[in-house]
Order: C-alpha cells, then structure tokens, then sequence
C-alpha cells in the first residue's frame, strides 16, 4: 500500500501545474473514487483542515491523508511523493537557469511571460474573492491588505497577526453576548 | 550560519502563508527579496513565472531555487524541509483535533477573516509581479489578451505560458 500511496501521491504532485487548487480534483479521483481509501466526507475534512493551515496546501493536505490513511509512514510517503517532482524539476532548472538568465534570448522571452503571469494571477483572485465572501461592506479588508503589502512593502506578517487578534475578539465577545442573551 | 537562517526564514514564510498558491507570493517576496536580498525583484518574478509551468506548489518551487543558488544542493534540501516543517506539525495537530476545533466559534472567525486577507495578498502579489512586468505597450498587450481567454476560457496554464513565451520571443 506505501507504494501505491507514493506513486499516487508522485503522480498529483508531479501533474498540478499553477497551483494546488488544480491538485484538489486529482486527489479526489485517485483515493476516493478509483482507490476508495477515504469516503468523500473525509476528504471534505482533508481540504478544509489544508486550507485553515499555514503552508503550501498540497503539503498540507498529503501530511493530513497520508496520516489517516498509514500513521507517521504514510505521511512521509505522501508528503515525499508531492514534493518530489517539483524539488527534482527546480534542482534541474536552479542549475543551469543562472547561465542563460540575462541572454537577449532569455529576457525576450520573459518580457512576454510576466505580464501574463499577471493575468493568471488576477483570474483565480476573482473566483476566490467570491468564495471568501467579498461584499460591499467586507472588500476594504483585501483593498487595504493589497495597497499595504503591494504597494507601500508591509510585510504580511503583522497584517496575519492583526486578523487573527482581531477575529478572535470579535468572535469572544460575540459568544458573550449570545451566553448573555441565553440568560 | 546561512543554512539555519535559510531553514527558519523558509519556516516563517510557510508559517505566515495562508490560503496557499499566489497569497505566499507576497511573503516570500517580502522575506527573500527585501530582507535578505538572496534575489533580485526580477529574478523573483521570473521563478514565478517558471514556477507557472512547473509542477507542484509555488513555495516549494521557490524554496528549491533560492536554496540552489545559495549554497547549492544542501541549501535546496534545507529551504524545501523549512516550507514543509510548519505544515507537517500543524496538520499533525490538526488532523488529531480537528473535529473539537472546527466546531468553535473563534476557530471558524480567524479563517474567514484570513481567507479575506488572502484575496488582498493575492492582489498584492499581482501588484508586485505587475512592477517590472507591464513596462511597454508590448506587455500590456500581452497582459490583456492572456486576461480575456483566461477569463472566459478557463485554457491550461502551461498552454498559455508558452504561448506568451513565444510571442514574447518573437515581438517583444
């Protein structure tokens, strides 16, 4: 089974390309629907429990179904089987991207790549603005995080520390109001 | 001691990045090019752009990069084990509590108040990528035309990026 689990795992890290939310309907397919190792809730679970934690999410959510499905050694079997194609890919890049970086060639080539890395960028923040609930009375939150960070180079650091502090007395003292209310 | 400061700055970055993919952008920016100065904002850019046709997570990616070309193999292995530490202790804890927190009302707040700074990140880092990308007619061309098919027809990223890779080859 720990070799399946990292051919599987090897497989997902090695065919999301942009990003782990391209990863989520492969998972899904490989071990739940063809495999049949986690029921769907379960997996449910995985992606929202991934998604609440720090860190890149295909880390997150092999460390969290590699346990459930095989304790510590399925853990680091999945974990080794995400992460290993893009190590191996960027070992192989890393080497020998320095020598080319500033040919006339290379910088051409990059004058058309990054502004359409701009774009893809901007595409999935519209969707995901929709899912994080962005309405007229919440979009001040993302415009100031975005000119605070982008333009001015605060680090997100405080920013993070803020919403949790902040998010954690509002919700205190919500529930003493409805514990108040009970009364 | 460069290694243990790559392992705990690749520590932070993962530990101060929510929402995953492009919401790390801005952190990994802030830690990688403004505080250590390990790249260049431009040689940041272009591992973002690499890091779009190459498999696997962004922060991996990145970590891989910056530890190469700093200190070689070693330094690689250090910066991908600091991305991927915080993640595997804080799932391990959360995997074996998740079912008692998920249900508590401060638990529930701090991520949808997170998941709004994310979007705001996320645009950060279109923000930051934007520096230095859209400087001529050229890449504001390139930049609206890859906006509209990726808006209306969902394409492959990869397909994409080679298609701009060569358009900026041959015009730009």
């Amino acid at each position: 089974m720990l070799l399946r689990m990292f051919l599987i795992f090897f497989k997902i890290g090695a065919f999301t390309i942009g990003g782990a939310y391209a990863m989520i309907p492969l998972i899904r397919r490989d071990l739940v629907q063809k495999q049949k190792w986690l029921s769907d809730d379960d997996f449910l679970d995985a992606l929202a429990a991934a998604q609440s934690a720090p860190g890149p999410i295909a880390a997150n959510i092999s460390v969290y179904l590699g346990y459930r499905l095989h304790r510590l050694s399925g853990m680091l079997i999945a974990l080794l089987g995400t992460i290993l194609p893009s190590f191996l890919v960027m070992l192989v890049i890393a080497a020998f991207f320095g020598k080319v970086e500033n040919l006339d060639f290379t910088r051409r080539i990059f004058h058309g790549l990054k502004p359409a890395v701009v774009a893809l960028i901007i595409v999935p923040m519209v969707q995901m603005s929709k899912a994080a609930g962005v309405n007229l009375y919440t979009i001040w939150i993302p415009l100031l995080t975005a000119v605070l960070v982008g333009f001015l180079g605060l680090s997100p650091v405080y920013l993070i520390l803020a919403m949790i502090a902040y998010a954690v007395i509002k919700s205190l003292k919500s529930e003493r109001a409805i514990r108040r209310a009970e009364k | 001691m460069i290694y243990l400061n790559m392992l705990l700055t690749f520590m932070k970055i993962s530990l101060f990045s929510f929402g995953g993919g492009y919401a790390i952008l801005a952190m990994i920016q802030q830690e990688v090019v403004v505080k250590h100065s390990w790249l260049t904002l431009s040689e940041f850019q272009d591992i973002v752009a690499i890091s779009q046709m190459t498999p696997g997570p962004i922060a991996i990616n990145a970590a891989t990069y910056i530890g190469y070309k700093e200190a070689g193999f070693l330094g690689s292995l250090i910066c991908t084990i600091g991305v991927i530490l915080p993640s595997v202790l804080i799932m391990l804890a959360i995997s074996l509590s998740y079912n008692i927190l998920r249900d508590r009302l401060w638990f529930k707040a701090i991520f949808r108040e997170l998941r709004l700074l994310a979007v705001g990140l996320v645009a950060a880092a279109a923000i930051l990528i934007a520096q230095g990308a859209l400087t001529d007619i050229f890449s504001i061309v390139v930049f609206v035309v890859v906006l509209l098919i990726a808006w209306f027809y969902k394409p492959n990223p990869v397909l994409v990026m080679l298609g701009a890779g060569l358009l900026g080859f041959f015009l730009g």
